[in-house]
């Protein structure tokens, strides 16, 4: 079986939805964290296989780019999580709702 | 690929064009430096060591407005400079100075270091700046996020504070999942496009006039109209926009004050000025799918941020959901923008009035809260006329015009944006529009109400007096600012000339 742009974009596709649904679901702080992050390693799948099938270079360097931007997003999340935990005992997304009217 | 071609990239190079954001980035390192270097005694002058630098960029821009780079491709196709991004640094550089202003009344009170608060502020507005600018995808991006990570860090600043620190982890989690949901929209732009080649030149979908020439070419194309939605999608929860402004009464609530300020103010107009350059700039072929959807957003917006508002104490979510409103208002002008050119003359001028107004009300707010920033209901408004009669005259000026009482400046921002609204023949809108100023009026004015007449309570709870909250003071430069903003709110209302001749249309 050749592997063609199809299949790549197929597994991003299925991660980002993964991820997304992730987000919305899970209850846990830090798993939330993991599936933004495969939100993002969906987007540079699909990144590097248009980058390799349409023969630019461009989207191999943005790669590097996001890679960047997410290690210091996950550099502060992981600080205010860490705050957060410090603070309250619980990273739980039941107990953080004491912001209300 | 010519020595020729490398040559003009090279040249296009110009560094001086981004002076005023590598300044500001400068003067933000400049801070931290001074920290280490200065005595204990004499950090309390860095806050003003930071406004002074802000002061001294935008005075640069100002006198540098009509640059010669205007409408260049520069860095090899990464920053376009144009009259609207000029303008938008204008705006950014007010906004930052008047946070750091409100800065030194908030930081104070607390035990937290106050240096970092001025540096991230500057290097967000540097970021906003080269946002506005950027003409490629990748800087795009990459502005876009050293401003959503310098939010985080700021909105979760009070870190002895269980509640701001879920509103930070709460602006954390949705402000990473709508990044995420625009990078891939960015990404299957890119993937459409494919690689297009002009004399030899690659070109790609990353770069913005690439993409329009392509979309104009192919304006059915699935994979390239996906991409535009997550992407607009992406930037309507920046300005909290219909079905992504769930975050926003709890984030605006649980930020520091001035932080909710800027939140209200630069990002909302950087969302704005990214979503223009978008529509007008990019996706023009799109219209036929972006002025439905964008339409629908628009009065999703105004309903829910109204309606929402209308039972609201906090005053913080209470700004926070009339906000929404605002940004529903501010969606029918981008609307209208695809047949009416001027309308982008007017989503500024309502910003540059919301700047002023929403500005003047955080002050008093600031000056209001006692060192539980969280919790600010209308109830703390009680006496203030009375006790602090000019807090009491800039609150009520500020809301007015968040109202948009005519003789204020917010009256002349909606009357434009209702006029572009009617030119461009969106009736439905406007109609939804005018519905939602006129149920405005009502929390409006029961917050200038709670100010300004006492509460009647029965006698057996008299006991119980109206929760007291720590004023503070204003000092003269405090009353010179507010005053100033309440003034020019004013005047703007009633002379709107030299804001509207001065934005490039």
């Amino acid at each position: 079986m050749i592997i063609d742009l199809p299949h790549y974009l197929l597994l991003s596709a299925v991660l980002f939805v993964l991820g997304f649904f992730g987000v919305l679901l899970r209850k846990n702080t830090l798993v939330i964290y993991m599936c933004l992050e495969l939100m993002l390693i969906a987007a540079t799948i699909a990144l590097a296989a248009f980058s390799h099938f349409n023969d630019t270079l461009d989207g191999n360097v943005f790669v590097f780019f996001i890679l960047t931007i997410a290690a210091a997003e996950v550099a502060v999340g992981l600080a205010i999580i860490v705050a957060l935990f410090r603070q309250r005992g619980t990273v739980q997304v039941e107990a953080l709702n004491h912001l209300r009217h | 690929m010519t020595t020729d071609y490398l040559k003009s990239v090279a040249e296009s190079n110009q560094w001086w064009a981004l002076g005023p954001e590598i300044m500001l980035a400068c003067a933000a390192l400049g801070l931290l430096v001074m920290e280490i270097i200065l005595p204990k005694k004499d950090r309390r002058f860095i806050p003003y060591a930071a406004m002074v630098a802000q002061a001294m960029v935008l005075l640069t821009v100002i006198f540098n407005f009509q640059t010669t780079w205007l409408g260049e491709n520069l860095f090899g196709g990464l920053i376009k400079l144009s009259p609207w991004g000029q303008v938008a640094r204008v705006f950014f550089l007010v906004s930052s100075l008047l946070v750091s202003f409100l800065g030194t009344i908030c930081l104070p009170r607390t035990k937290l270091p106050r240096v970092e608060f001025y540096h991230i502020v500057m290097v967000v507005t540097a970021a906003m700046m080269l946002l506005v600018h950027s003409n490629h995808f990748v800087m795009f991006f990459v502005a876009l996020e050293t401003v959503t990570i310098g939010f985080y860090i700021l909105v979760s600043y009070f870190r002895d504070n269980a509640l701001t620190l879920e509103a930070g982890l709460k602006y954390l989690v949705l402000g990473a999942l709508s990044s995420a949901i625009m990078l891939f929209g960015i990404v299957l732009l890119y993937g459409a496009v494919g690689k297009v080649s002009v004399n030899g030149i690659t070109h790609t979908g990353f770069e913005f006039e690439t993409l329009n020439n392509f979309l104009r070419h192919h304006p059915d194309n699935f994979l390239a109209i996906a991409g535009a939605l997550l992407l607009v999608g992406g930037v309507a929860f920046k300005i909290g926009a219909f079905p992504f402004q769930i975050w926003i009464p709890d984030v605006y609530q649980g930020a520091p004050t001035p932080i909710t300020a800027f939140l209200a103010v630069s990002s909302k107009a950087a969302g704005f000025a990214v979503l223009l350059t978008l529509v007008n700039q990019v996706f023009t072929p799109l219209a036929g799918v972006l002025v439905p959807v964008l339409s629908v957003l628009a009065a999703a917006t105004i309903i829910m941020g109204n309606l929402a508002a209308l039972t609201q104490r906090n005053t913080k979510r209470l700004m926070g959901l009339s906000g929404i409103s605002h940004a529903g208002y501010l969606l029918i002008g981008v609307v209208a923008s695809f047949t009416v050119p001027w309308a982008t003359s007017a989503v500024w001028f309502y910003l540059g009035t919301y700047l002023l107004a929403s500005m003047a009300v955080f002050g008093v707010m600031t000056y209001l809260t006692g060192p539980d920033d969280t919790n600010q209901t209308l109830d703390h408004y009680e006496h203030l006329a009375k006790q602090h009669p000019f807090l009491g005259g800039v609150l009520a000026v500020g809301v007015g015009s968040l109202a948009g009482i005519p003789p204020l400046a917010g009256f002349m921002g909606k009357l434009l944006l209702f006029i572009v609204a009617f030119q461009a023949e969106l009736y439905p809108l406007l109609a939804i529009a005018i519905g939602g100023v006129v149920l405005s009026i009502y929390y409006y004015f029961g917050w200038i109400k709670s100010a300004y007449f006492e509460a009647w309570r029965p006698a057996a709870t008299a006991t119980t007096a109206a929760p007291q909250s720590a004023i503070t003071t204003p000092s003269l430069s405090g009353k010179l600012i507010l005053g100033l903003l309440a003034l020019a709110t004013l005047l703007l209302g009633c002379y709107p000339g030299p804001l509207s001749d001065w934005l490039p249309f």
